[in-house]
């Protein structure tokens, strides 16, 4: 770590459960090499002990750290001080947008966490379908079986909050569930969660904001999945008007 | 947690409507400008212009096309904005039942205004 | 201030501040989506002119050669020019193609726009 020191005012939203929002400056000396969640422990370590806030791997893992910075949804403990002020600059941290606040900095992920477990999103996925975008797919194949890898979703949560459609409409499935569906669905396999998909609430809902993909730390490209989820569902529909067999025979 | 919609297939279709009447609307609105200000020197600018110009049988057809993909794009373009605003199932059905009034109307009357200036131009 | 999706934050669609070049696209196609339904609406009502007679409609075309109502029309057929560059941005990628040039698609589209504004511009006031 440098000697280099940084005076950083963090400007902290803090809300207890049903009451009004108020904001708390915090002076920090802080290395401007250090992550905003260090920041954010600090603060709670050696001046507030009653800030909330959720944390865990620290290293973009399990996706708990989500907040938004100075307007930005990120997730805080692979933010450098650095990227997002400047010595003597302020840093804005808030709760995750379109989630309710259970207190400071705490959110409400259930539904979000409901939705995914609702379409069984996959965890982990054979290699061919969980590669990065854009990856040649050309894998060795082994005797044993398959290469698996972990899917890129770590369900942070970033995505929901950047969308403006899930900023006035509950009832929205968000990008994380439809990538999901997408990702984990093939033609033909897991019809429901297509009908979940192929809804008003589902991938139609979409405006091509594509604020979703920009946000997501984890390369799962939500709104690349929700364009192709679309292709696919229209393709499905347009084969089912030509071919004869009834519409859950076509499930090749 | 999801709204069980009865209708809950048709958005697909709507969704594709609105993308080809907008690639549609691209082209006709294209023409019906290069006809409505360029084709007469300065444009159709007076009453005689306009007459005379629907005096050619095919421009009624091309600027009812014209009405009937530009009223549909715009109404299920603004109700896609509804529907983002959460509506309950009873309050969206009655939208769609004042989209499509709205929507007839506007059809209607422009059908209507066709008719009358085609009639003056043939009658005249 | 509630933190949940709820329609009362409607307003906030249209709040570019943290938001990357999509979420742009996506205002500016809503706001010129807004803006030419009401005008379409308008210019259909105004259109009735025809069907009263000669002296309406020429009466009509007077005003219209007022400088206020042609940067009306300016704006009118700026804002029909961004809506369907971007809508042809919008109905590409929606159907699956070419989503990781969205942002360049934007770009040179909007520059395109920029262009036909200049273009029409010309016409409506320095031509004419």
């Amino acid at each position: 770590m440098s000697s280099i020191r940084w005076k950083v005012t963090f400007i902290i939203t803090r809300q207890r459960s049903k009451s009004k929002c108020y904001q708390q400056p915090f002076l920090l000396e802080v290395d401007p090499d250090e992550y905003i969640l260090d920041c954010i422990e600090r603060i709670w370590a050696f001046h507030d002990r009653s800030l909330t806030f959720r944390h865990a791997c620290h290293h973009s893992t399990c996706g708990a750290c989500g907040m938004r910075v100075n307007g930005v949804e990120k997730l805080t403990c692979i933010t450098a001080i650095r990227s997002v002020t400047q010595d003597g600059g302020t840093v804005h941290i808030e709760p995750l947008r379109n989630f309710p606040v259970l207190s400071d900095l705490v959110v409400d992920m259930s539904t979000f966490f409901l939705r995914l477990e609702q379409v069984n999103a996959a965890t982990v996925l054979p290699l061919q379908e969980a590669c990065l975008p854009g990856e040649i797919k050309d894998q060795p194949v082994i005797e044993s079986g398959q290469y698996e890898r972990l899917v890129d979703c770590i369900e942070c949560g970033l995505c929901i909050s950047a969308c403006p459609t899930a900023l006035t409409s509950s009832s929205y499935q968000g990008p994380a569930t439809l990538a999901a569906i997408q990702q984990g669905c093939q033609p033909g396999n897991q019809p429901f969660q297509i009908l979940l998909a192929d809804h008003e609430d589902g991938v139609w809902r979409c405006h091509s904001a594509y604020e979703c993909s920009a946000v997501c730390p984890s390369n799962v490209d939500p709104a690349a999945r929700i364009m192709n989820l679309r292709r696919r569902i229209l393709t499905q529909h347009i084969r089912s008007l030509f071919s004869r067999q009834p519409e859950e025979a076509k499930n090749e | 947690m999801i709204s069980s919609s009865p209708k809950s297939r048709e958005n697909a279709w709507l969704w594709l409507y609105k993308i080809m009447s907008g690639l549609l609307i691209f082209f006709v609105l294209g023409l019906h400008f290069l006809v409505n200000h360029l084709v007469e020197k300065g444009g159709l600018l007076s009453y005689a212009d306009v007459v005379h110009y629907y005096t050619n049988p095919i421009i009624p057809v091309i600027e009812v096309t014209f009405l009937v993909l530009a009223v549909s794009h715009s109404l299920i373009g603004i109700r896609s904005i509804v529907l983002d605003l959460n509506p309950s199932g009873k309050v969206l059905q009655f939208i769609d039942w004042c989209f499509i009034a709205l929507g007839s109307a506007a059809i209607f009357y422009g059908i209507a205004l066709v008719i009358i200036v085609v009639s003056r131009a043939t009658g005249v | 201030m509630s933190n949940r999706p709820s329609p009362l934050h409607f307003w906030r669609w249209f709040d570019p501040r943290a938001r990357q070049v999509g979420t742009w696209a996506f205002i500016i196609n809503r706001i010129t989506a807004l803006g030419l339904t009401a005008y379409l609406f308008i210019h259909l009502i105004v259109l009735g002119q025809l069907a009263l007679g000669p002296q309406y409609y020429d009466q009509f075309i007077a005003f219209a050669k007022l400088p206020v109502v042609k940067i009306g029309e300016l704006a009118v057929l700026a804002a029909g020019i961004i809506h369907a560059l971007n809508g042809i941005r919008v109905a590409l990628t929606g159907l699956g193609f070419a989503v990781r040039w969205q942002k360049h698609m934007l770009y040179s589209l909007m520059c395109l726009a920029a262009l036909g504004i200049f273009v029409v511009f010309v016409k409506l006031f320095l031509l004419d």
